[in-house]
């Protein structure tokens, strides 16, 4: 059963496109390949797709580290710390274009810096850098939450015991602290190298004409011009690189690093790496970052609440009141959808899961890996090869709600499953033994026992179908319809309609649910006894 | 209500069977035994490949007998204990409990108790409904339910405790509860893997005399796995010793005390000294040795001849010390640590080092570190080792 899922929606729509770039009339055909990688646009747009995501990640990471390092060893106060987790979280919550947005009416033609505060004229805000600042900002959370753990998981008692060797803070740092990292800083500089790869809606609005890459490229082959080969062989480049970073990530990290909480950490001693004079200049890196952030967001939501930020600064609540009427079709739609997604996500997640932790079978390996493609893949690779899966007999889903859900389901889970993984590793088997001593069979034992203690896993992979619903969109921009809609979609169309207002509007529409919406999660996280704490796993994916 | 009706409601043929016990007392009235044939399991290993984790193990437990299976990691008897549970599943030999044949049955369908080495404890359920577990999967009556738990948790001191979460106990009332949760389903077998393991050296010893005595009120079979030879000692009825998979010897602890059969039960149990010696004389059960000019008699596990070099084993505690010049072997004392309820030495004799235990209120000052002394052996319960152990 789960096999013929997997098989319909990740193997299949995989096959769809691979058949598509490759075969012309039943024949192997690679011709267009060889076309496409012969087109100078395309060849640049490769180029800069490879460029911008190593720019990001080198940046994400660095910010990252100086994020995770300030928070870990700065020893500051808690406030401080929970500033620099907020930081962190807002750009893993909002939909994708709200930093872009917000460069635009900082650094835009009419911008508020650049022809306001300084009064620039004829300022470009399109190109490589202000793309590289939108995703890095977008992105960096990633770093973060990669390396926080990481560093957290140092034990103090190593570095206190350089200290006591005789080295200096900075040689603590440089022989002991960087190079225990060094597994951490790789994994997230993948991570973020992937995440700026498959991204599509920051270049959409901020690349501009001289900035083409890869996913909007093939973007505007499919929609612009209906040209499926062209889009389907242009997200099979996009797939080398993808796999690539995907194989690197493997080799590299390896097995993982897995922390054990257990009870003997050694002695609880305070974090002497960082000198109390440089715990300062630390979190005074730390809050510009937080700093820009906080105006990008001011800034968004004053512009939801002005005629024409740049223009007229009267207050006004005609955007809203323009996203409630005309848009409420698409909210509607987004919050069905999400409402669909949260619970089979869930439910999937877990399912699989615990198959693939506790049950031994023939292809768990396979189906582990399987169950992560559409996660590993960029989403304009999965937008475009559900198109033409789904287009054509035998299973015609575009323009419904399904093919949607089912992208997010079997896209966004694998958090869920990677949660309740991690979960049941922390799980004594001896607790499903001691069930079945006690005359429970194996079903009676799964709910009695190992349900209640997953649960938290449950909402973990909720969330994130949730949050990822209300705001991805590389690879559903390509699945909506007349029938059925998206927030995020409609941000994009205000956007290049120049609504920016509603625009606006809608992003803080899309904040505001997904704050709620976690808040009520994690409220509910709480009432379940765990054995251990699991984080919500990293909410990555474009 | 009886077993009967459970099992008709349930239609689990063999599932309840050979169950004792009506009404509230905890307790199996008719203990059954346990008798392994020839287990063996193999397993995997990532390095050496094929292991055998068991290898032909047969052991025969009594009804109502206390068995330990005692060795040091990775002997086996854990997996032992596992296939006996039947959460391994051997790859030869079979499993009997009382007369029926459970290898190819399922855990849950075997109706034994398991105690479990971290506890094993349901996290999310209160005490009270971890030790209730076991009664709802049989689908007893809330009555019987409140009635059995209070009952046991009684029987093992944690009235009260009802609505604690595991967490909130410590070690030693975390493992009553283990034990309470696998009594009151009125096993046929209690099964303990390493039960006392994670706790602190006083309550362990506390904890083992209680689970004997719970072990005689319920008269229940018990199969018991350490590596903790005291522990083994002071618990059974009957040891059975395992080394690399094997069962090596099994009996008393006195038995295995006083007549290891091997070097490595020896060692394992006790303290011991292991002596070259020459067979001067064979007799009907024992034969005469010569021990560093000493001559005693020893019991021999296998019948030597005249002239053959063996090693006897002594017991530190059985050797005596007398002033240098009495008769018997002469030593020097490389030596001594006072131990308040004891002595011990290390005597020279010849080219062996002899370990000797004597009681400290007879530390005698004569036998001082570098001074000479008298050595005696016991005249007899010497144990003789075989040449190839």
């Amino acid at each position: 059963m789960l096999w013929a899922c997997l098989a319909l929606f990740v193997l299949f729509p995989l096959a769809a496109l691979v058949a598509r770039a490759f075969f012309e009339g039943g024949r192997f055909a690679p011709g267009a390949l060889a076309s496409v990688l012969r087109d100078p646009n395309h060849l640049r747009a490769f180029g800069n797709s490879v460029l911008l995501g190593v720019l990001v990640a080198v940046a994400s990471t660095v910010l990252g580290f100086l994020f995770a390092f300030t928070a870990v060893r700065g020893g500051l106060p808690r406030a401080w710390t929970g500033v620099l987790e907020a930081t962190a979280l807002l750009p893993l919550i909002s939909p994708p274009f709200t930093t872009a947005i917000a460069i635009i009416f900082s650094f835009g033609p009419r911008g508020l810096v650049t022809w306001h505060l300084l009064g620039l004229k004829g300022v470009s805000v399109y190109g490589l850098a202000s793309t590289f600042a939108a995703e890095t900002l977008t992105y960096f959370p990633i770093a973060y939450l990669t390396l926080k753990p990481v560093l957290a998981a140092l034990d103090p008692n190593v570095e206190d015991m350089a200290f006591s060797l005789g080295s200096s803070r900075a040689r603590v740092f440089r022989t002991v602290t960087l190079p225990l990292t060094v597994p951490g800083l790789g994994n997230a500089f993948l991570l973020v190298f992937a995440a700026s790869l498959a991204d599509f809606a920051t270049p959409l609005i901020l690349g501009g004409n001289d900035f083409p890459v890869l996913p909007t490229q093939a973007y505007l082959q499919i929609t612009g011009l209906f040209d499926f080969k062209g889009g389907a062989v242009l997200s099979f480049v996009l797939l080398v690189p993808a796999f690539a970073v995907l194989l690197l990530q493997r080799a590299w990290v390896g097995r993982r690093y897995y922390v054990t909480v257990s009870g003997k950490a050694g002695a609880q001693t305070a974090a002497k790496s960082v000198a109390a004079w440089a715990r300062w200049p630390l979190l005074a890196g730390c809050l510009v970052v937080t700093v820009v952030i906080a105006w990008f967001y001011a800034l968004l939501a004053y512009a939801s609440l002005v005629v024409a930020l740049g223009a007229n600064h009267a207050w006004t609540a005609v955007h809203y009141r323009v996203i409630f009427s005309e848009g409420v079709k698409a909210i509607r739609d987004t919050l069905v959808i999400a409402g669909l997604g949260m619970p089979l996500g869930g439910l999937y997640g877990i399912l699989l899961g615990y198959l693939v932790a506790r049950k031994v079978f023939l292809g768990r390996r396979a189906m582990e890996l399987v169950s992560m493609v559409n996660y590993a893949l960029p989403g304009t690779i999965v937008g475009i090869a559900y198109l033409i899966a789904f287009n054509d007999p035998p299973l015609v889903l575009t323009g419904t709600a399904l093919i949607i859900v089912a992208c997010y389901v079997f896209r966004y889970s694998p958090t869920g499953i990677r949660t309740t993984v991690a979960l049941l590793q922390q799980i004594d088997p001896g607790l499903e033994e001691a069930s079945a001593s006690l005359g429970a069979g194996s079903a009676t034992t799964f709910r009695r026992v190992t349900l209640p203690l997953i649960v938290p896993a449950f909402f973990a992979g909720l969330g994130v179908v949730f949050i990822r619903s209300m705001t991805a969109i590389s690879a559903t921009i390509f699945l909506i319809s007349i029938n059925w809609t998206l927030i995020t979609v409609r941000i994009l169309e205000n956007m290049t309609e120049l609504s920016l207002g509603p625009a606006a509007a809608f992003s803080m529409l899309v904040v505001a649910i997904v704050v709620v919406v976690m808040a009520a999660l994690s409220r509910l996280l709480r009432q379940f006894r765990t054995p251990g704490r699991v984080m919500v796993a990293s909410l990555l994916g474009g | 209500m009886g077993t009967g009706d459970i099992e008709e409601r349930h239609g689990r043929p063999g599932a309840l069977r050979a169950r004792g016990g009506v009404g509230g007392h905890v307790g199996a009235p008719h203990p059954v035994g346990i008798r392994l044939e020839r287990l063996s399991k193999r397993f995997h290993h990532r390095v050496q490949g094929e292991v055998y984790a068991a290898r032909d193990v047969s052991l025969a437990v009594a009804p109502g007998e206390f068995v330990t299976l005692l060795g040091p990691s990775g002997c086996g008897k854990t997996t032992t204990l596992r296939m006996i549970a039947g959460f391994e599943t051997p790859d030869a030999g079979r499993v009997f409990i009382g007369d029926e044949d459970v290898t190819a049955l399922l855990a849950n369908r075997r109706h034994l108790g398991f105690v479990f080495q971290n506890y094993a404890l349901f996290p999310h359920l209160t005490v009270f409904e971890n030790v209730a577990y076991g009664l709802r999967v049989q689908g007893r009556t809330a009555a019987e339910i409140t009635r059995m738990v209070g009952d046991v948790l009684t029987l093992v001191g944690l009235q009260g405790y009802d609505r604690q979460f595991p967490q909130q106990l410590s070690g030693g009332e975390q493992q009553r509860v283990a034990l309470a949760r696998a009594i009151v389903i009125r096993p046929r077998v209690l099964l303990f893997d390493e039960p006392l393991s994670n706790l602190d050296a006083q309550l362990r010893v506390r904890m083992r005399a209680e689970i004997r005595a719970l072990q005689q009120a319920l008269s229940i079979t018990a199969v018991y796995v350490t590596h903790d030879q005291e522990e083994a000692m002071a618990i059974s009825d009957r040891i059975a010793v395992m080394s690399r998979g094997s069962i090596v010897q099994e009996g008393s602890a006195e038995t295995l005390y006083a007549r290891p059969a091997s070097e490595f039960v020896a060692r394992f149990i006790g303290r011991v000294n292991l002596v070259s010696a020459r067979v001067v004389a064979v007799g009907v059960d024992t034969v005469e040795v010569e021990v560093a000019g000493q001559r005693v008699r020893a019991v021999a596990a296998a019948q030597p001849a005249v002239g053959d070099k063996v090693r006897v084993v002594v017991r530190p505690e059985t050797v005596e010390l007398a002033p240098a010049g009495s008769l018997g072997p002469a030593g020097t004392v490389v030596a001594r640590t006072f131990l308040g309820e004891k002595v011990e030495y290390q005597v020279r004799v010849g080219d062996e080092t002899l370990q000797v235990t004597r009681p400290g209120g007879a530390a005698d000052a004569r036998f001082a570190p570098g001074g000479a002394v008298t050595v005696r052996l016991p005249a007899d319960g010497v144990g003789l080792l075989r040449d190839d152990a």
